[in-house]
């Protein structure tokens, strides 16, 4: 209050630049835009006709629906794996940060890169994870090429790549648990499951509930691991087709940006929304 | 006592299948890059090639032009990485250090910005960059992540650690703002500064998606996008898939395995205070 220090304004220059060009400024053009229609050299006004096209093009929902389902079912899924595997380490294992370093590689290491590797191993033909089926005597299902299973395909490569992450942080979570609490549960015999459900879950539910919306955005905004394992196609006939595939699509192969940008605010609007139930969940919980 | 020991050994056996699914595509990776094309293919298949194919990579390198590739990718995470810590750097102190009006609102603008998808902006960051006719350079590729409010804010809360009486005292000293970032902030806060480079380094060399809208002159390529379009012209030499998918991802590793303690620590810290 004492003072107003102007000088600040130099330092944070080259922030306020390039947020203003290259954050702020895309987002106004981008609400703009979904009202525009045309090539991008020349787009025109023209209302809500974007949002009435995206509405009722079943290519869309198609997207919508596949983004909604794969969030839906490999987040929760990812998590409950973590959950469980950052327990065993935290409070049976030894090598805890072998364990860890471990686990966290897939999280440093090229999506693309290792969608190529996926794409071999669930191969319907000679593919590794086939060949385990089968020598299992379990049905082995045409991974990639077979429209039915892409959704399945891509939910299972999304698990393998959210586990390093939820499980990281939740070690860190689980490593600021008050060693106290245990020590007084084992004088009073609580037993390896009560310490677990009475103790450790309750103490993690901010981080899962972070981790949680993290997730879910992140599922959101999928795209990358679905270009990798198809070979740039959203699966056989468009089957994998996401919310982001879709305003790529639009945007750059159509040659339509501004039903992409209607498509863009759709989703930026769910993100928020999701982001907001987060700040409620947490205000509610009372954590931070 | 016995009922403890059957549960540490379930806990080791899931944790071995899980350590195996997560590793096990790495090692296929690398093994698979080494294999001829028939054992690649084969049923059931093969996991130890007979004898390594190391002209694997040698045909990589005359098919695509991943040296150059490599060169982009290095130069562009390169210069995202240190442009943008610096930025980072200049900001976090003003924040931390300075009082001036109009900080709190600052705050809040950067503060909502960070929850913008990155999905969100991108097109239209490709429009402004295309309508400056830097697609298919340098500029381009780097442009828009010369500055990371994401970056910046680990800084400051890093920073804020740091007592205010030290740079209360340097200013009796009669040092300035900026030899007190250079003398005393920065290797005050070497750690953080290392492990942000780090994290911003690892992403700027994974970033797939700006780098395939803003290039198309295989020339200017980065490794990611030279490897989806390097998949799809080998088609089917699956060995030859494999060796430039591990050529990808090989440095990246190695980095992780040298600095895992730091990167693991800064991505925890990273996430929880956000």
């Amino acid at each position: 209050m004492r003072s107003n220090q102007k000088k600040a304004w130099l330092f944070l220059a080259p922030t306020i630049i390039f947020v203003t060009f290259f954050s702020i400024y895309p987002i106004l053009r981008a609400f703009v835009m979904s009202f525009q229609s045309g090539p991008l050299i020349n787009l025109n006004w023209t209302g809500f006709s974007n949002y009435q096209y995206i509405f009722s093009d079943p290519e869309f929902w198609r997207a919508i629906r596949n983004t909604i389902l794969y969030a839906l079912i490999s987040v929760p899924v990812a998590l409950a794996i973590s959950i469980m595997l950052a327990w065993f380490i935290f409070s049976k294992v030894k090598h805890k940060s072998f364990f860890e370093t471990t686990f966290f590689m897939p999280y440093v290491t090229s999506t693309i890169a290792i969608g190529i590797v996926f794409r071999y191993i669930f191969n319907g033909e000679y593919g590794m994870l086939n060949f385990l089926l089968r020598a299992l005597h379990l049905p082995a299902p045409n991974w990639i090429d077979d429209p039915s299973m892409s959704l399945t395909t891509i939910i299972i490569f999304g698990v393998w790549t959210s586990l390093a992450f939820n499980i990281v942080i939740l070690m860190g979570a689980l490593r600021n648990i008050d060693p106290n609490y245990y020590t007084i549960a084992d004088m009073y015999g609580a037993t390896g499951t009560e310490r677990f459900w009475r103790i450790t879950m309750p103490q993690l539910v901010p981080t899962i509930a972070f981790l949680l919306t993290m997730n879910i955005i992140a599922a959101f905004k999928i795209y990358t691991s679905v270009y990798a394992l198809f070979n740039g196609q959203a699966g056989v006939g468009n089957s994998a087709t996401t919310a982001v595939f879709y305003i790529y699509n639009k945007f750059q192969i159509v040659g339509t940006p501004g039903v992409a940008m209607a498509a863009t605010v759709i989703l930026f609007l769910i993100i928020m929304f999701v982001t907001f139930l987060q700040r409620k969940m947490m205000k509610k919980i009372g954590g931070r | 006592m016995k009922k403890i020991r059957w549960g540490t050994l379930v806990a080791y056996i899931v944790l071995a299948i899980f350590a195996i699914i997560t590793v096990f595509p790495f090692v296929y990776m690398i093994l698979g890059g080494l294999m001829s094309f028939r054992e690649t293919t084969t049923i059931p298949p093969t996991l130890i090639p007979k004898h390594f194919e190391w002209s694997n990579y040698a045909k990589v390198f005359a098919q695509a032009p991943f040296a150059r590739y490599f060169l982009n990718t290095f130069i562009t995470a390169s210069v995202t990485t240190i442009v943008s810590l610096f930025n980072a750097l200049l900001g976090a102190f003003a924040m931390v250090n300075l009082k001036f009006k109009g900080k709190g609102v600052v705050q809040v603008v950067l503060l909502s910005l960070l929850m913008v998808p990155g999905e969100a902006i991108i097109f239209t960051n490709y429009n402004t960059i295309a309508r400056i006719g830097l697609l298919n350079t340098y500029i381009g590729l780097v442009l828009p992540f010369l500055t990371s409010i994401f970056y910046m804010y680990y800084l400051q809360s890093y920073f804020g650690s740091i007592s205010q009486t030290i740079y209360k005292a340097a200013m009796i000293d009669g040092a300035s703002d900026w030899e007190y970032i250079w003398r005393i902030l920065v290797p005050m806060s070497k750690g953080g500064l290392f492990t942000v480079a780090l994290l911003s380094f690892i992403s700027g060399w994974n970033s797939f998606l700006w780098p395939l809208l803003v290039t198309n002159e295989d020339s200017m390529r980065l490794l990611n996008n030279g490897l989806t379009s390097f998949a799809s012209d080998a088609g089917s030499e699956t060995q030859l898939q494999l060796a430039a998918a591990t050529l990808t991802v090989l440095p990246i590793l190695i980095l992780y395995f040298i600095f895992r303690k730091r990167i693991i620590r800064g991505v925890v810290r990273n996430d929880l205070k956000g």
